[in-house]
């Protein structure tokens, strides 16, 4: 294990000595920002070290991040000689070109020549569909990076008719919906009639302008909408606990802060992560959802 | 051991294989051990003279170090050199040896007659000047650029990497002029026939039959030749004179270990685009020629390695030696382990243990690594017994092509090496050779030769490594500088004193501090000033403050101890006015860059390196740079009175500054239009007064001129009219892109939904004026935008991926995206320029109204 020193004298060492070869060393340093926390002992001596002559190197950082070299302190900004490179996400015409590109069979494979022919041909009846381009707006809207587009073209032609081997819009069309899940609605309309109670009770907490509720709380109110409805669903406490634990790990709730981490969750003040419009919804896709939450529910709605 | 063959024990060192005999497991021998040399530390003394190699290699580094105040003796060229070596010690060596031939007591007759003992190798002549290079068929077409070899086969002898040869010590090759192959014995004068004896003391020969009394076969333990033994009675002994008109021919050996010859270690071979062939070496030292000189511990044979390098890149006046030429054949250096497993290596075997730091005068046992390689290597022989099949072993022919000769080598190398574990690359401090394989990209030899244009040379002269012929604008700091220091240590009292200069990043602070060091350094070389060390250090390099003793101790002393400890001597140093070591205290200069990184909790370390200075007989100049103005104010009360006194300002350059500094660079190069120049230097004067923004600036613009010039060229290659100066507009756009926020392009290349969230972001901030929202009531804006405006919501999962995006590149700050609807959301830039970048949006013409 060798120290930071030995390792500067010997990262600077053999910059000399390939300087001396002849040849050059390229440093990227991918996640940029990251190494510009804490005293930049490493940028700096490396920046440092690019400015001798017999050191052949070029450092190139990578950052996602727009005032990665903001990050910099002062000493170590002046060494940086400040070329930056955006890249920014494909336009219009640039995907347009990209996907067929990326889709279309080269005629040079080792494919049958009238497949590639004939999946060529289909492929830019797809490209021309309004259809499609409708399917290509709606996911890039969200995300037009290359990355998002790469997956979902993989989506699409994974989910390709074997058969036929030809792609078609309705790939793209599943691959679209495939891509855009919403995993909170999800998870409502998976719920058991319990938690969507305790989330109905929450709910109506929080319209209350209850800003700290926890689990005793809620349960009081769960209470008192069994009392005052006369609900057939009534569960006991530990039943309950259950539930709220599992509406814990789905995120669906969470905790306030996680400061008092040894209390036990009963005690804990815990906050609903889901809004109203998307639980609203969620009670209406989940099939066993009791009629009364829905018209608890509406009510809140109608209140807001 | 016990059987050893006659022949092997003849040219053994018989002192150290008789130590196993005793124990079966190997133990080092102990005579080094007894004294450790390691520990053994004789620093550098200005009245010692140094001896020749090390003084010339000091002269090469007293750059860096002024340990030679002196001027180093003058004999550097090997030329030079006369016939007879002229330096004391070696004059004295040579009467040594011509006294014991003085004394020579006409004692025996000759017996010659058993056969001469074959020694094994094929060279025959000594010395290869003036040969043809034979090398391998590969010779017929030269490649054009330096080829680096593993093995070269040199005049009919085969030299590794890593091998141990003879270099000669002058040009003009030898003193004698035959190299005897086989020692003369040392009664008869003759060599060969018969079976030989070595004294383990002198190193002479002896015929058995030559002794008296005759000895019938060689002895298993140490043996002594009888004068030796006689002199250590202390009686006056007579050596046996030579016939007349026959002069002793020395071995090489002989030779070497009286300092006419020189050995060394091969580290790389290369052959130059002339073809001809260079190495690059480790100088072995024999003990004489360390600053401790010889040490009764030393064994007779034993060698030092230096951690000098020769290298023929470096200017050296010695790197004509490392010509291929004066390398005159192997011998073999042995580490203690080897050495005592050594058996018919003949004459030519030696003995090294220690490195020797040439600066430092200091010695070091040498590293396991080294022993491993060596191991390997020493496998070969043994595996072979004599030479001659350890060379046939090794297919002669094969090297046409160098890199199958390298996998050749590792092929080699890796069913040997079981036991020898996995080593850091950085366990030898950057020291690697053979870097000419590594995976780095090679620059192309069209690139590297190829004649520059102005644009090109002013892009090489702006890089901010070149370092400039003059240094202008910085001469009343750089005088302040100079008297400062003059002042400090000119004084008979050497009164200790602080200088704290600051300044934003690029004005020269450090740059004028080095240039006053060379400065004075060329004053002290011509002797009008006393001579000081000088200690430099970087605040950012160190891996923690309290490491600074660490290094400031290293630098004045050569010795790598605890920081604790380092602290404990550096306050005898500078409070006792202790000794380090055994030279007189001068006056030290320690310059510390990036003062402020060494400011600790307590203080305590800042506190220690300004209090020495305040103590009578310190002899320690502090100085300290930083960026901040008011370093001594934020420090605590007592160490800003030590520091806070004497102060130099460097301001930020000013616009005219920048220009002559520009325009000092460029001098002899027509590239730039002064206006251009000018344009740089006042923007960059406007916003930091950084000098390396501005040569950066400068550069990047001749960049963009190049690029636009050979655009223009290319397409119609008759004479193109455009300007191939840098002008105004080259600049500009350097600037441009230099200081341009990329924010604006960013916000504008964003996807649909991105700029609905960000055009939400700036609605909910106007209405609300509160900079900061959740993503609740963001969600609720924008469902709220789309559902008006006829857009489909794209769901709040969706929403919030979108805003996480935003999120990563920074033009949003918020929080992780598990708080969902409790996220909080924060712009990164002002509204205004959000809102610029999205009101003339094709795509969503609607924005506009919200914003």
């Amino acid at each position: 294990m060798a120290s930071f020193d030995d390792n500067t004298q010997f990262v600077i060492g053999m910059l000399r000595e390939c300087g001396l070869a002849h040849k050059t060393i390229i440093i990227v340093l991918d996640e940029f920002h990251r190494f510009a926390q804490g005293k930049q002992r490493l940028l700096y001596s490396l920046l440092d070290a690019m400015q001798s002559v017999t050191s052949q190197a070029v450092v190139i950082g990578i950052s996602c991040r727009l005032d990665a070299d903001q990050l910099l302190e002062k000493r170590v900004r002046s060494r940086l000689s400040h070329r930056k490179l955006l890249f920014c996400p494909p336009s219009k015409e640039e995907l347009d070109r990209l996907l067929e590109c990326l889709l279309s069979l080269p005629v040079s494979s080792s494919l049958p020549q009238s497949y590639i022919v004939e999946f060529n041909k289909e492929l830019r009846k797809i490209l021309a569909d309004k259809k499609f381009k409708d399917t290509i707006d709606t996911l890039l809207s969200s995300d037009s990076t290359v990355d998002q587009i790469l997956r979902f073209l993989f989506l699409s032609v994974s989910s390709m008719d074997l058969k036929t081997g030809i792609l078609s819009v309705e790939n793209f069309m599943t691959a679209v919906v495939r891509m855009n899940r919403q995993p909170k609605l999800e998870c409502t309309k998976d719920c058991s009639i319990l938690e969507l109670y305790i989330l109905v009770c929450m709910k109506r907490l929080e319209m209350r302008e209850q800003v700290s509720y926890n689990f005793n709380s809620i349960m009081k109110e769960y209470k008192a909408i069994h009392d005052s409805f006369q609900t057939p669903d009534y569960y006991a406490r530990n039943v309950c606990i259950r539930a709220f634990e599992h509406l814990l790990q789905c995120e669906l709730i969470s905790f306030m802060d996680n400061r008092r981490n040894n209390q036990s969750i009963e005690f804990r003040p815990v906050k609903l992560l889901i809004s109203p419009y998307e639980l609203h919804q969620g009670l209406k896709l989940n099939q066993s959802c009791p009629t009364i939450l829905q018209k608890l529910m509406d009510q809140i709605g109608k209140r807001s | 051991m016990a059987e050893t063959p006659i022949k092997a024990r003849k040219r053994l060192d018989l002192k150290t294989p008789s130590k196993p005999l005793s124990s079966p497991s190997f133990l080092p021998p102990q005579t080094p051990n007894t004294q450790t040399p390691s520990r053994h530390f004789i620093p550098p003394s200005i009245e010692s003279t140094p001896t020749r190699r090390s003084s010339r290699r000091l002269s090469l580094h007293s750059d860096d170090l002024n340990l030679t105040p002196e001027k180093p003796i003058k004999q550097t060229t090997p030329k030079t050199l006369a016939k007879s070596p002229k330096t004391p010690k070696s004059t004295r060596k040579s009467k040594l040896s011509s006294t014991q031939t003085e004394k020579v007591s006409t004692q025996e007759p000759i017996h010659p007659k058993s056969p001469a003992l074959s020694e094994k190798r094929k060279r025959k002549s000594g010395d290869g000047l003036g040969n043809a290079v034979k090398t391998r068929a590969r010779a017929q077409n030269v490649p054009k650029k330096r080829v680096y070899y593993k093995k070269v086969v040199f005049d009919g002898c085969e030299f590794v990497v890593g091998d141990d040869v003879y270099v000669k010590r002058r040009e003009n090759a030898s003193s004698d002029d035959e190299d005897p192959e086989v020692e003369e014995c040392r009664v008869c004068f003759r060599g060969g026939r018969g079976l030989m004896i070595e004294c383990d003391d002198c190193l002479g020969g002896f015929h058995l039959k030559c002794l008296k009394p005759p000895l019938k076969e060689v002895p298993e333990d140490d043996w002594t030749c009888g004068f030796c033994e006689a002199k250590k009675l202390g009686k006056e002994v007579q050596l046996p004179m030579p016939p007349k008109g026959k002069k002793r021919a020395r071995t090489l050996r002989e030779k070497l270990l009286s300092s006419d010859l020189w050995a060394a270690r091969i580290e790389s071979i290369w052959k130059e685009v002339d073809r001809t062939y260079w190495f690059r070496a480790h100088w072995y030292m024999i003990p004489e020629e360390t600053a401790a000189g010889r040490q009764p511990h030393n064994l007779r044979r034993e060698l030092y390695r230096t951690n000098d390098f020769a290298d023929a890149e470096a200017n050296d006046p010695l790197s004509l030696l490392l010509q291929m030429e004066s390398v005159i054949r192997h011998c073999y250096v042995m580490s203690p382990k080897e050495f005592a497993k050594a058996r018919n290596e003949g004459d030519d075997v030696f003995f090294c243990e220690y490195e020797y730091d040439i600066r430092w005068h200091s010695f070091k046992r040498l590293a396991e690594i080294n022993d491993e390689e060596e191991d390997k290597d020493s496998d070969d022989d043994d595996d072979s017994a004599s030479d001659e099949d350890w060379k046939s072993t090794k297919d002669p022919v094969s090297e046409s092509e160098e890199d199958t000769d390298f996998e050749d080598e590792i092929e080699k190398k890796k069913p040997r090496g079981p036991s020898s574990q996995e080593l850091a690359a950085n366990s030898r401090k950057g020291r690697i050779f053979g870097l000419q394989k590594i995976g780095t990209k090679s620059i192309p030899k069209h690139v590297r030769c190829h004649k520059q244009t102005e644009l090109e040379r002013a892009k090489q002269t702006l890089l901010l490594a070149t370092l400039p012929k003059s240094l202008p604008c910085r001469d009343r700091e750089m005088e302040e500088i100079s008297t400062f220091i003059k002042g400090a240590i000119c004084d008979d009292q050497c009164l200790g004193r602080c200088l704290y200069i600051h300044g934003v990043p690029g004005t020269g602070k450090t740059m004028s501090v080095l240039a006053v060091m060379r400065s004075l350094k060329s004053e002290l070389d011509s002797g009008s000033i006393k001579p000081y060390s000088f200690v430099e250090i970087n605040g950012l390099k160190l891996a923690t403050a309290e490491n600074i003793y660490r290094v400031i101790y290293e630098a004045l002393s050569g010795h790598r101890v605890s920081w604790k400890k380092a602290l404990h001597f550096l306050n005898e140093r500078f409070s006792e006015g202790k000794q380090v070591g055994k030279g007189v205290n001068k006056p030290c200069i320690l310059l510390i860059d990036e003062l402020d990184l060494l400011v600790t909790r307590n203080q305590s370390v800042l506190y220690n390196i300004l209090d020495w200075p305040t103590r009578p007989n310190s002899k320690l100049i502090v100085i300290g740079i930083a960026n901040t103005m008011d370093l001594p104010e934020k420090l605590l009360p007592r160490i800003s009175s030590r520091m806070g006194i004497h102060r130099l300002c460097f301001g930020p350059y000013t616009y005219q500054q920048l220009q002559e500094i520009i325009m000092s660079r460029l001098k002899g190069i027509d590239a730039f239009d002064k206006q251009a120049v000018e344009f740089a230097s006042r923007k960059v004067a406007a916003i930091s007064g950084d000098a390396r923004r501005a040569l950066e600036i400068c550069r990047r613009a001749a960049e963009i001129a190049d690029y636009r010039v050979k655009n223009q060229s290319s397409p119609a290659d008759t004479t193109s009219v455009g300007k191939t100066n840098v002008g105004m507009t080259d600049v500009e756009a350097a600037i441009q892109e230099m200081f341009q926020a990329p924010h604006i392009q960013v916000i504008r290349n964003s996807s649909k939904m991105g700029k609905i969230f960000l055009a939400g972001m700036v609605h909910e901030l106007y209405k609300t004026g509160m900079a900061e929202t959740t993503f609740e009531k963001l969600a609720f804006a924008v469902s709220c935008f789309c559902t008006s405006n006829g857009e489909q919501f794209p769901g709040c999962d969706t929403l919030l991926r979108v805003g996480c995006k935003l999120g990563e590149c920074r033009i949003i700050i918020c929080e992780p995206g598990s708080r969902h609807r409790l996220q909080k959301l924060q712009l990164n830039f002002p509204s205004d320029d959000v809102a610029f970048a999205l009101k003339d949006c094709q795509e969503l013409p609607w924005l506009a109204k919200y914003l």
